[in-house]
């Protein structure tokens, strides 16, 4: 199952820029002689197994996947799926039991302190659920935090402060303390102290779980927002698959420790690996996800010269719009080719979900 | 009750018992789905076993082991040393060694090395430091301390506690005891800072280091429960009489406090804040000074406020080991039964205790609160206020407080105490008087006790205090409960220890039953909780050592003053723990119980008493420490036992006789501690 996406990962990492984070065989066990339960017999065992028989809880099982440049990657599962230990082991909050972690081709597991510091310093800041700011410090102070450790001195790191502040929109509030602040704007400071340092890498580990519906959205926004202003990585973490649809560009299914599938939206939606996946995804409104290339038939008679022309990476969603104002099949275009068409039964069919059942036989 | 409580599941055990179903036809004749369970619980309860029982009360188990136990030793322990008191035989006479130990330091002291080279500098140090923060204080004049004082308070409390001060200063000034005042000052700046400092720093090792907290934590709880003056011969022993050794003293018995808080503060910290800092890629160093003292503040600032409050506490008692001040007043005015004197010395320690613990825990109220800047402007104003007072008073030749200025209360206060003497010591019609209570209660709850006590036999002692500690505890708190109790009669104290155990016990009982009471009716009222609230506050600051003047005053000397001081001295304790245990019960399961129609009286015995139970383990454990302390120091007045030793040992020069004194209080201490001691983590002292 997790072969399945890393093979189209890698498939496609040849062809784009290097990974920034390259995670292979990554193992995480907590309790008494953790690391005698990786590549030995203890690893075959299930969960309440290993438990019974050595006290041990696998967070991470034998965990492979990259994370590309400037892509928002995004780790999804329900709690106890080990996402949350997963990111923290990207930069050693957590020390993983065994396997390899590369930062831009460099060995992060081998890092001594100082070269780890560098790391959690400058190239990979963390967001986190519950926002972990200094009570005794004004928001300003909590922002300029991480220039203050690295020892920039007062002034510059108050204007850098000031300016990351005003770019998360806390202008004025700078002077609070984070106990006078809302969830949401609590956060807002929390990712401002993370871009404050300029990092390479953005890590978000469920930061917006704790707030309201509706803040929860503005926020997803602005990381949208903020990912194609800059172009940052970012790794997210979340246990809402609505979340992770709207602003992951892939998505690694976390199970048990394990990555089920990993993928685009659509391939997750779309070709589910396994009935848990399915099953997951089952609510999902498919008609925003999937895109016509998926839902479209090869066109027959004329149909390839006529109709509106929509590009292969619409969703259905919109698909459905053009199909119903003209009333005729519309034609996906790619470079002037015509790959094929949609119609009111193919759209229908994704809606219906009747595409998945198809191949799910197949 | 039990069969609700009992598992639905049967166990085992309770299988066998199934055919006794069909005996109850009325109950089981059509048998619903739903009533499964039920009738299943209600025959696990009929068929329960001895086995299920033990099974379900474990401590049953527990006692029933004990029992086998002591079927073996006892009767062998009986034939070789007899009942009765701890047999001779099991003692082993420390008195001699340690009067040769303490003669050969009394001869030693000015020449050998050890004392010349460390302890000599150790207490010289200290007898420096004191001076110095007196001369400061008398430079300062009486007007400098009080401007200083009152702006202190006003920019750290504000306002109210600022005007308290003024009055407070101002009432030790009239009463013509500024000098004592001062003096006991100095002593109290020089030992809260060394035990600030040392507490801090045993603390800080104990927050950083796992291994560090688990050797300090035992030490600390215990050195938390034992009394105050366990801890003063065995200084006295190698300083000496003196303002070193109470100095000492007082930092010994005022350190702990700021260790635990500083240690719990630390442990403390928010992990989501500070694997925020760690993923920022702070380094330890940073993560200490920018996160973790900054985020344990409030509880830093705790500490302090608790050790000044220990400080004054046993910088009144180590008056008996030579402190001056206020606490040797009160201690020559109580040697001779002079209330008068002794009133006008403890109202000005009862506010300094007030001034002092409003405006520390002021401070630590606002932590977190205070706004930016200006804050080095007001400061920089009571500076200069304070020096300016202090120039305009030195140049008007008023340093010293006026001597017209001073009103004499002790005449009038001892006349209104012969009136008393006279007219409610006895023959006040229908209720007797104060004299005739405390004949009563010594003759008839304290004798037979004691005597009740003396008469047990040593092996049965132990035992009860086998059970009664592995009940509330473990294997663990059971053994050290009885080796402490085994120790006292080693250390051949058996017969005074348990007339100080006598006291201790009933004075504990009187405490519960009004403490209970009390909190009761507060935790039900919101009006007697607002009326009580300052009551308590007031009453929890005041130092041990000032409840036995108004109890001589009331009760004459012996054994039944020294039960009320400690009544009274445990009482707030109780009160606030055990009400504000009842008061956190969980409100869901009081809305249900009053909407099944429970009275308020069921209430109280089925939900609120069994959901605050820790509270009320806590509350008995608190009333046990803290009356024990001032059992002890009863011996001033006429307690006797124990705490009398120690004084005896002390104005003897009769050092052993003390130490092994100490040594058994400090023993009975731990015993008592232990015994009462629940399993949950425990809260501060009461004080």
């Amino acid at each position: 199952m997790s072969a399945d996406g890393t093979q189209t990962m890698e498939a496609g990492s040849s062809t784009e820029a290097p990974p920034v984070f390259s995670v292979r065989n990554l193992w995480k066990v907590f309790g008494p002689k953790a690391d005698r339960v990786p590549d030995g017999p203890l690893a075959e065992l299930s969960p309440d197994d290993l438990r019974k028989e050595a006290g041990c809880t696998v967070a991470v099982r034998d965990v492979s996947f990259d994370v590309r440049q400037g892509e928002v990657f995004v780790v999804m599962g329900l709690s106890g799926s080990g996402k949350s230990t997963l990111v923290r082991c990207l930069t050693r909050l957590i020390e993983p039991t065994s396997g390899a972690i590369a930062i831009d081709g460099e060995d992060v597991v081998g890092m001594d302190r100082g070269r780890l510091r560098d790391l959690r310093r400058h190239r990979a800041a963390m967001v986190f659920q519950h926002f972990g700011l200094l009570p005794h410090r004004t928001v300003l102070d909590n922002v300029a935090y991480g220039l203050e450790i690295q020892g920039v001195g007062k002034a510059e790191r108050r204007a850098k402060a000031m300016e990351m502040v005003e770019k998360v929109g806390l202008a004025g509030l700078e002077g609070r303390r984070p106990t006078q602040l809302s969830g949401g704007q609590q956060q807002r400071v929390g990712l401002a102290r993370a871009l404050a340092a300029d990092p390479e890498v953005l890590l978000f580990d469920e930061p917006f779980s704790a707030l309201d519906p509706m803040i929860r959205r503005d926020m997803q926004e602005e990381v949208v927002r903020l990912h194609e202003d800059e172009g940052r990585t970012m790794v997210f973490i979340t246990h809402d698959l609505s979340e992770a649809l709207r602003v992951g560009d892939r998505i690694a299914l976390m199970r048990g420790g394990r990555i089920v599938q990993c993928g685009t939206p659509e391939e997750i939606v779309g070709s589910p690996a396994d009935d848990y996946v399915r099953e997951f995804v089952r609510d999902v409104p498919r008609e925003q996800v999937i895109t016509v290339r998926r839902a479209m038939r090869p066109a027959t008679g004329g149909e390839a010269e006529s109709g509106p022309a929509l590009a292969p990476a619409t969703t259905v969603a919109d698909a459905i719009e053009a199909v119903a104002r003209t009333g005729s099949p519309a034609r996906v275009v790619d470079e002037g080719r015509c790959l094929g068409v949609v119609d009111h039964k193919s759209l229908l069919r994704v809606v219906a979900g009747l595409d998945r059942v198809e191949r799910a036989a197949a | 009750m039990s069969a609700a409580t009992s598992p639905a599941k049967p166990t085992p055990s309770a299988k066998p018992a199934k055919p006794a179903m069909p005996a109850r036809p009325g109950k089981t004749a059509a048998p619903a789905p739903g009533r499964a369970t039920d009738a299943d619980a209600s025959a696990a309860t009929d068929g329960r076993s001895l086995l299920t029982l033990l099974n379900r009360y474990r401590g049953l188990r527990k006692l029933l082991l004990l029992a086998v136990a002591a079927a073996v030793l006892v009767p062998l322990a009986d034939a070789r040393w007899g009942s009765g008191s701890w047999p001779g035989a099991l003692t082993v006479g420390l008195d001699e060694p340690l009067g040769k130990v303490s003669d050969w330091i009394i001869d030693n002291r000015d020449s050998h090395w050890v004392f010349l080279y460390f302890f000599g500098h150790i207490s010289n140090a200290i007898v420096t430091s004191v001076h110095a923060v007196y001369v400061v204080l008398l430079a300062l004049g009486w007007a400098g301390v009080t401007a200083a004082a009152t702006l202190l308070a006003w920019r750290v409390a504000g306002v109210k506690v600022a005007a308290t001060t003024l009055a407070s200063l101002a009432v030790c000034g009239l009463l013509d005891m500024w000098v004592p005042t001062m003096r006991t000052l100095a002593l109290m700046a020089v030992a809260v800072a060394a035990s600030v400092v040392l507490g801090a720093l045993l603390g800080l090792a104990g927050g950083l280091s796992d291994r560090m907290f688990r050797v300090l934590r035992p030490v600390l709880d215990t050195m938390q429960a034992l009394p105050a003056f366990a801890y003063l011969l065995p200084i006295v022993l190698v300083f000496g009489i003196g303002v070193a050794p109470a100095v000492l003293a007082t930092v010994v018995y005022a350190a702990p406090p700021m260790a635990r808080l500083t240690a719990l503060g630390l442990r403390g910290t928010d992990k989501g804040v500070l694997e925020a800092v760690a993923s920022l890629g702070a380094t330890g160093r940073q993560r200490l000074l920018t996160a973790r003292l900054p985020l344990a503040r409030r509880e830093l600032l705790l500490g302090v406020n608790q050790t000044i409050m220990m400080a004054l506490s046993m910088a009144v008692i180590a008056s008996v080991i030579g402190a001056d001040g206020l606490g040797d007043r009160v201690y020559q005015a109580l040697s001779t039964v002079d209330v008068g004197s002794a009133l006008a010395a403890g109202v000005p320690i009862v506010l300094l205790a007030i001034v002092l613990d409003r405006t520390t825990a002021a401070a630590g109220e606002r932590v977190g609160t205070e706004t930016q800047g200006k804050g080095g402007q007001r400061w920089a104003l009571v500076a200069v206020v304070t020096a300016a007072v202090a120039v305009l008073s030195r140049a008007m030749g008023a340093l010293s407080w006026p001597d017209g200025w001073t009103v004499a209360i002790a005449a009038p206060v001892n006349d209104a105490k012969d009136w008393m003497v006279d007219h409610l010591y006895s023959g006040v019609p229908g209720i007797g008087g104060t004299a005739d209570w405390a004949a009563h209660y010594t003759g008839w709850v304290l004798d037979p006790l004691r005597d009740g006590l003396q008469g047990l036999p040593w092996w049965g002692a132990l035992l009860i205090v086998a059970a009664l500690a592995w009940l509330i505890g473990t294997w663990r708190t059971a053994l050290t409960a009885v080796l402490a109790l085994g120790a006292i009669g080693v250390l051949g104290r058996w017969e005074s220890s348990m007339d100080t155990l006598s006291q201790v016990l009933a004075a504990v009982a009187v405490t519960l039953v009004l403490g209970f009471a009390i909190a009761v009716g507060a935790a039900r009222s919101r009006r007697t909780e607002r009326v009580l609230r300052p009551v308590l506050d007031v009453f929890q600051t005041m130092p041990q050592f000032v409840y036995l003047i108004p109890v001589v005053a009331l009760f004459g000397v012996g054994r039944a003053p020294a039960a009320a001081a400690a009544i009274v001295y445990a009482l707030p304790a109780v009160v606030r723990i055990t009400s504000q245990g009842l008061r956190q019960v969980n409100p869901g399961a009081m809305e249900s119980a009053r909407s099944l129609g429970a009275t308020s009286g069921q209430q109280l015995r089925q939900v609120q008493f069994p959901l605050a139970r820790p509270e009320l383990l806590l509350a008995v454990n608190q009333a046990v420490v803290l009356v024990l302390s001032v059992v002890i120091i009863g011996g001033l007045v006429g307690g006797g036992a124990l705490g009398y030793e120690v004084v005896f040992g002390l104005a003897q020069g009769d050092l052993a006789t003390g130490l092994m004194a100490g040594v058994a209080i400090a023993c009975l201490g731990l015993m008592l501690d232990r015994v009462t001691q629940p399993t949950k983590a425990r809260a501060g002292k009461g004080a």
